[in-house]
C-alpha cells in the first residue's frame, strides 16, 4: 500500500462538504456533509432513488457536484484525477467485461490498465475465490461469479481506497458470509472501504459506521450499535401461543404491546430484563425466544417517517409490523 | 504490463475468438469478388477498354476494409460503454488516447490482413487481376483510410447506443458511399455529375489510390491527391470523434 505523504495520517480518507446534485427539479444529494476515516468500514444505506449512487459517484470523480467541496486521499476527484484513480478502487457493474475473454484475461487486462502485471490477477481471483473459474469465459460465468469477478476489478491494483456497490447482492448466503471474510481482511490490511447494501443486518456485522440517506439527506449517521441504542426501539419477547393470553400479557408491568405474530405471542418492551422475570414467574422461560432491535429497526424508523411525511400511501411503515427478525 | 499490451491483447483474442465477425471481415468481401467476377467476367469497360476486374477487386477491397474499421470500432465503442466498460476504463489511469491507439493497431492489422487476403485471391487465375509493379503503394493508402474510416466508426459509436443502430447508421453511410464511389461498379460508367459528387466521399480517393496502385492506371498524383484527402478526412473525423467522446450512457 503507498502512503500519502502529503496528508497526515489521521486526515479523513474522504471528506464531503454540503454535497449538492439535482437532475433537472430533483435534488438528488441534498446538502450531505460526511467523513470518512482512513481504514474505517463505512456503508452508506437508504431507499432506491435516496441519493447513495449519486453520492458515491461524486466521490469517485465521475459526476461533478453541483454544490459543496469533496476531497478524496487529499485530493478533488473532478475533473479525471489520475493521480488519485490507481489508489481507489470501484467495483464495477457485473456487465463491465472485456468480451470473449477468460476471467483471467478480463482481470489481467484490468490490471493492465493499472500498469500491474498478470500475477496480480491470479492473486486477486484467488482472493475472490475463483481460482477455479479462471479460465471459464466471462461471458459464461454464473451470477455470483460475475459479481465476484466485478469486486476483484476493484482490488486488482490493492488501492487504498474501496468503493462497493452492493457487492452481496446476488450472491448465495454462503458466497455471501464468504464475501464478508474478504471484505474483513482487506479492512485488516488497513483499507478503507466505502460501501452499499440493501442487506441490514450485514451493515451491522461488518460497518464500523454508517449512513443512511433518506431524500438526498443523511438522516442518521453513527455506529450500527450507538444508532440502536439511540433509536431505543423496543426489544420483543417471542412465547408460544397459548402460554398466555393477550390481554393477560399486555398487562404485565413493562410491556408496551402485546400481538399475536407468526404463531408466536410477541411482547414488546424497553424492559426486557423486569418482562422475562414476570413471564418466568408465570409460565417458565421454556421456549421464550429475545429479539433485541436492530440496524433494520433504525433504518425503517428513519427510512419510514420520510415516507409518510413525503405523503406516500403504503403498508404502515413502522418496523415492528414490517419486520420479522431473525437476529 | 503496459495498458496499451493489455488493451491490444484483449482486443486481439476478442476479434479472433469471434468467428462471425471474422467471417464478416474476412470472407464477406471475397464474396463480393466472387459475385462481380461471376457476372462481369472476362469483360472489358466500354468506355475505357480495361477489364472489369481493374476496377472492381481494388473497389471492393476498399470497401471491405472501410467497412471492417467502421463497424469494429463502433461496435466495440457502443458495446464497451453500454456494458459500462469504458466507465472501468474511466476510472483507471490509463488514457483515452492509449485505448483508441491500442484499437487503431488492431484496426490497421485487421486491414492490412484483409487487403492480402483479397489480394491473393484476386490474382488467382478465375479472377485475373493484375498487379502493376506498383502496388506497395496501396499501403499508405491502406494505413491513410482506414484511420479516416476508424474515426468515422468513432463518431457512428458514440452517438448508436444499441447494436441496432451501429448497424443502421453505418451500413446507410457505407453501402450508398460503396455504390457512389465506384466500389461496386466503375465510375467511369457513371454520369458526370455522379463523379463530381463522388469527391466529397472519403471512399472515392481510397478507391482511386488503391485502383491506382494496384493496377497501374492514372498517374502517381492520383494516388498522392487520395492519400491526401484520407489524410485530411482522417484529421477532420478524428477532431470531431474525440470533441464528441462520451464515456457513459448516463449524464
Amino acid at each position: 500500500m503507498t502512503t500519502d505523504t502529503t496528508q497526515p495520517p489521521d486526515s479523513p480518507a474522504i471528506a464531503a462538504q454540503d454535497v449538492h446534485k439535482r437532475y433537472g427539479d430533483r435534488r438528488a444529494v441534498d446538502g450531505v456533509s460526511l467523513d470518512v476515516r482512513r481504514g474505517e468500514f463505512f456503508g452508506l444505506l437508504g431507499p432506491n432513488g435516496a441519493g447513495k449512487t449519486t453520492l458515491i459517484e461524486i466521490m469517485e470523480g465521475l459526476r461533478q457536484a453541483d454544490g459543496g467541496t469533496v476531497t478524496v486521499l487529499g485530493q478533488s476527484p473532478w475533473p479525471r484525477n489520475t493521480a488519485l484513480l490507481p489508489r481507489m478502487g470501484v467495483q464495477t457493474q457485473a456487465s463491465a467485461f472485456f468480451v470473449r475473454q477468460s476471467a483471467r484475461e478480463h482481470l489481467a487486462t484490468v490490471a493492465g490498465l493499472y500498469r500491474r502485471d498478470p500475477a496480480a490477477a491470479d492473486r486477486t481471483l484467488e482472493s475472490v475465490g475463483l481460482t477455479e473459474q479462471r479460465d471459464v469465459l466471462v461471458e459464461n460465468l454464473s451470477g455470483g461469479q460475475r459479481q465476484r469477478l466485478a469486486i476483484a476489478s476493484a482490488l486488482v491494483h490493492e488501492p487504498e481506497l474501496i468503493f462497493l456497490d452492493e457487492p452481496t447482492a446476488a450472491l448465495d448466503p454462503q458466497a455471501r458470509r464468504d464475501l464478508w471474510e474478504v471484505l474483513r481482511a482487506l479492512k485488516s490490511q488497513g483499507r478503507t472501504i466505502v460501501y452499499t447494501t440493501h442487506h441490514l443486518d450485514e451493515a451491522e456485522a461488518l460497518c464500523d459506521r454508517v449512513a443512511i440517506l433518506v431524500g438526498g439527506r443523511i438522516a442518521a449517521l453513527d455506529s450500527p450499535h450507538r444508532l440502536v441504542t439511540a433509536a431505543g426501539a423496543p426489544a420483543r419477547l417471542l412465547l408460544p401461543v397459548g402460554r398466555l393470553g393477550v390481554e393477560e400479557a399486555a398487562a404485565l408491568p413493562g410491556v408496551d404491546r402485546a400481538v399475536l405474530q407468526g404463531g408466536s405471542l410477541v411482547l414488546e418492551t424497553a424492559t426486557p430484563g423486569k418482562v422475562l422475570q414476570a413471564v418466568d414467574a408465570l409460565t417458565g422461560l421454556d421456549g421464550v425466544m429475545t429479539r433485541t432491535a436492530t440496524l433494520e429497526d433504525v433504518y425503517l424508523e428513519l427510512t419510514g417517517a420520510a415516507h409518510a411525511a413525503a405523503g406516500h400511501i403504503g403498508p404502515q411503515a413502522g418496523p415492528h409490523t414490517q419486520t420479522e427478525h431473525q437476529a | 504490463m503496459s495498458a496499451y499490451t493489455a488493451l491490444t491483447a484483449a482486443g486481439y483474442r476478442a476479434q479472433v475468438r469471434d468467428k462471425a465477425t471474422l467471417f464478416f471481415t474476412f470472407a464477406f468481401p471475397l464474396l463480393f469478388l466472387v459475385v462481380f467476377g461471376l457476372i462481369f467476367s472476362g469483360q472489358d469497360v466500354e468506355e475505357t477498354g480495361r477489364p472489369y476486374i481493374s476496377y472492381i477487386a481494388p473497389g471492393v477491397m476498399s470497401w471491405g476494409v472501410a467497412n471492417a474499421a467502421v463497424f469494429g470500432i463502433a461496435f466495440t465503442l457502443m458495446q464497451w460503454r453500454r456494458d459500462d466498460l469504458l466507465r472501468l476504463i474511466r476510472l483507471t489511469p490509463t488514457p483515452l488516447t492509449t485505448v483508441l491507439a491500442s484499437r487503431y493497431v488492431l484496426a490497421l492489422a485487421v486491414g492490412v490482413v484483409q487487403a492480402a487476403v483479397f489480394i491473393a485471391v484476386a490474382v488467382l487465375p478465375g479472377f485475373g487481376l493484375v498487379l502493376d509493379g506498383r502496388w506497395p503503394l496501396v499501403l499508405p493508402a491502406l494505413v491513410l483510410g482506414i484511420t479516416a474510416f476508424l474515426a468515422i466508426g468513432v463518431i457512428v459509436g458514440t452517438y448508436a447506443n444499441t447494436p441496432e443502430a451501429v448497424a443502421a447508421i453505418a451500413n446507410c453511410l457505407m453501402v450508398p458511399m460503396a455504390f457512389l464511389s465506384g466500389s461496386f461498379l466503375p465510375l467511369d460508367m457513371m454520369p458526370s455529375w455522379l463523379r463530381s459528387v463522388s469527391r466529397v466521399l472519403p471512399l472515392r480517393y481510397l478507391n482511386d489510390a488503391a485502383t491506382g496502385a494496384l493496377t497501374g492506371t492514372g498517374s502517381l498524383t492520383t494516388i498522392g491527391t487520395g492519400c491526401a484527402a484520407l489524410l485530411g478526412f482522417a484529421l477532420l473525423f478524428g477532431a470531431i470523434g474525440l470533441k464528441t467522446f462520451r464515456w457513459s450512457n448516463r449524464t
